[in-house]
């Protein structure tokens, strides 16, 4: 089936299946791959806005930070939002969602080339989806990415977190992206709509109410979403602050110092409560002999997760409201869905992927 | 005025070409009459305003000749840019001829792994049949032998008999196992095939870029796996079962996704 051979530098190479596990996230797309890559880009996707820009930049198409940096000169695209594509599926949709379909499929496109497939190489690929996206919108995911990938699947983005770490039965895996959050249970089979919840106070969330208390309490400073959003990522946290967040700021121009702790705090602490409640509604849904073991079984995943301190501040919630309650953070919050969604590619056996060629 | 005179010398010194003496003395040069670069440039200077002179007079052919200057080191750095474009397309053209040329290596292995893998497998099945048949006759000659000693019933009869019941035995079991192995080797060249001709496509577009070789910069020959083939659920995985049902339900989910987006295309 494969065979290998000897370069001119003497190294081996093996020639035969690429898995691919791919987190297509509102944020990040991340990427792991199994000849050992592993990347992220943020999902957005530029291109140029007219001759001029397009002579300068010497590209068709930019993505994720270089996008975002050059993106006065381009007409800039996130083609997911709260977890799904901005595509409704309707056969007669207008031309900015049809731009965005084809960015998700650029952007996926450019995903498959970071995992470094070598050109005679299959490359098969499993894409975590957010557990509640329409039959439609999964259906344009499947169609973008078969243009880049020999056979493609898609599953939950929290059932790939839990597989990815072989916690299969009787575990809570919260997903917290950027558009949505995502809690799923597992009980051994595949978890079915009653196992999951969504709502979409997330990472996107927590920047828009940064940015409202930014502007109530730091007069004259002027910033971006952008500039917000990696405020939260260096700085946020809920509960006890470490050290007081300083941040500079311009204001008319001259950078100024602006202690943000309390809003950034506050901002950040927007995810505990849908979270606390949607662990309850699965917890009290579940099987009561088993419900103890659940609560004591959270796992905490998505870039969301990576906020100071709310493993903690999930935790005290549980006890007040459920009594007990343990969480774990995963250890790689950015790659967890990736890692899962190629563990799954892994073990999904030849029959199933020729099927689906 | 100095500037201009180093340029004129640097023009000069870059139109000119560099050879030995020995290279010289091979093409039967015997003597060569040295121009020295400053004398080069002051002649060449010298003319220019000659000329001038005869045709212009007064303030007229001070711009003129001011003009003239502009416009020499002008065509000069426009002709040092050309020269450098054209080095770097060069470049990359050789880089690209040299990406299509692996591209081309790579095929011919490939087909030449195929072809070889088909004729192996086809002397080896003839091989393995021949010593089959042998060791069936050899068997219904032995029993055949005893019937005969024993001098019961006529040799021949007997012995066709025999030689019709094992060999309608062996057919059928051949037929089953050649269907077994004929499964397996299509998947296995079928997988070649379409390796193949990812790497034909992959030809084709890399031919295509040749010709916008100046957009082309790096050629990345990408990383390999390190499975070389489909795998599946570990045998000595202690959840094994589960997991394969728990494939087996991601599967089905995606089929019937996948055909219905087949069907309403």
């Amino acid at each position: 089936m494969s065979e290998t051979k000897e370069t001119g530098e003497g190294q081996k190479k093996d020639h035969g299946v690429l898995y691919i596990g791919m987190d297509l996230g509102t944020s990040r797309t991340s990427v792991s791959a199994s000849n050992g890559v592993r990347e992220t880009v943020y999902s957005m996707v530029g291109y140029p806005k007219d001759v001029v820009s397009h002579k300068l930049l010497k590209k068709d198409v930019l993505f994720g930070k270089e996008a975002l940096e050059k993106r006065l000169s381009l007409k800039l695209y996130k083609p997911l939002e709260k977890g799904v594509l901005k595509f409704t599926g309707d056969a007669t949709m207008d031309a900015e969602a049809k731009a965005n379909l084809k960015a998700a499929t650029d952007l996926i496109g450019e995903a498959v080339r970071l995992a470094k497939p070598r050109k005679d190489e299959l490359v098969y690929c499993v894409i975590g989806a957010p557990a509640e996206a329409s039959v439609k919108n999964r259906e344009a995911i499947i169609e973008a990415a078969r243009a880049h990938v020999d056979s493609v699947m898609l599953c939950s983005e929290p059932f790939s977190v839990a597989y990815g770490l072989d916690w299969l039965e009787d575990v809570l895996v919260i997903d917290i992206g950027a558009g949505t959050t995502d809690m799923c249970r597992m009980h051994g089979t595949m978890p079915e709509e009653a196992d999951q919840v969504m709502f979409d106070t997330a990472g996107d969330a927590v920047d828009a109410e940064l940015s409202r208390r930014i502007t109530e309490t730091c007069k004259g400073a002027q910033f971006t979403i952008h500039m917000v959003k990696d405020i939260k990522e260096r700085y946020g946290f809920v509960g006890e602050a470490a050290e007081r967040c300083i941040v500079e700021l311009p204001v008319d121009g001259k950078p100024t110092p602006f202690d943000l702790t309390d809003a950034i705090r506050a901002a950040c602490s927007i995810l505990i409560d849908p979270i606390v409640k949607g662990i309850h509604k699965l917890v009290a849904t579940f099987d009561p002999e088993f419900q103890n073991r659940l609560k004591n079984r959270v796992l905490l995943a998505g870039g969301g997760s990576m906020v100071k301190g709310l493993d903690s501040a999930v935790e005290k919630a549980m006890k007040e409201r459920l009594g007990s309650g343990k969480v774990i953070r995963i250890e790689e919050p950015i790659y967890g869905g990736a890692n899962g969604a190629l563990k799954i590619a892994h073990d999904m056996p030849a029959d199933f992927w020729e099927q689906l060629k | 005025m100095a500037g201009f005179k180093e340029t004129l010398k640097d023009a000069v010194r870059q139109l000119s070409f560099r050879t030995s003496l020995d290279s010289l003395r091979k093409k039967g040069v015997q003597q060569v009459n040295v121009l020295g670069l400053d004398r080069i440039t002051a002649l060449i200077e010298a003319a220019v305003h000659r000329s001038l002179k005869s045709r212009l007079v007064g303030v007229e052919r001070e711009a003129i000749a001011d003009a003239t200057k502009a416009e020499f080191l002008r065509m000069l750095r426009t002709n040092e840019d050309l020269q450098r474009q054209k080095s770097e397309v060069e470049e990359q053209r050789e880089r690209a001829e040299d990406e299509v040329d692996q591209l081309r290596r790579e095929l011919t292995q490939q087909n030449q792994a195929l072809q070889l893998r088909l004729e192996q497998d086809a002397l080896g099945l003839a091989n393995r049949y021949e010593g089959e048949n042998a060791a069936i006759a050899r068997k219904v000659t032995e029993v055949v032998q005893s019937l005969a000693q024993s001098g019961s019933a006529s040799l021949s009869t007997v012995e066709q008999r025999l030689m019709e019941l094992v060999l309608d035995v062996v057919s059928g079991e051949r037929q089953s196992a050649e269907a077994a192995r004929r499964t397996l080797h299509d998947r296995e060249v079928d997988n070649l095939q379409r390796r193949i001709k990812k790497l034909n496509d992959n030809l084709v577009v890399t031919e295509q870029r040749l010709q916008l070789v100046a957009a082309q910069k790096n050629v990345d020959g990408g990383i390999s796996s390190v499975y070389r083939e489909v795998q599946g659920v570990a045998g000595g995985d202690g959840q094994g079962e589960k997991k394969k049902e728990l494939m087996s339900g991601i599967f089905q989910a995606n089929l019937k996704l996948q055909k219905k987006a087949q069907g309403g295309a």
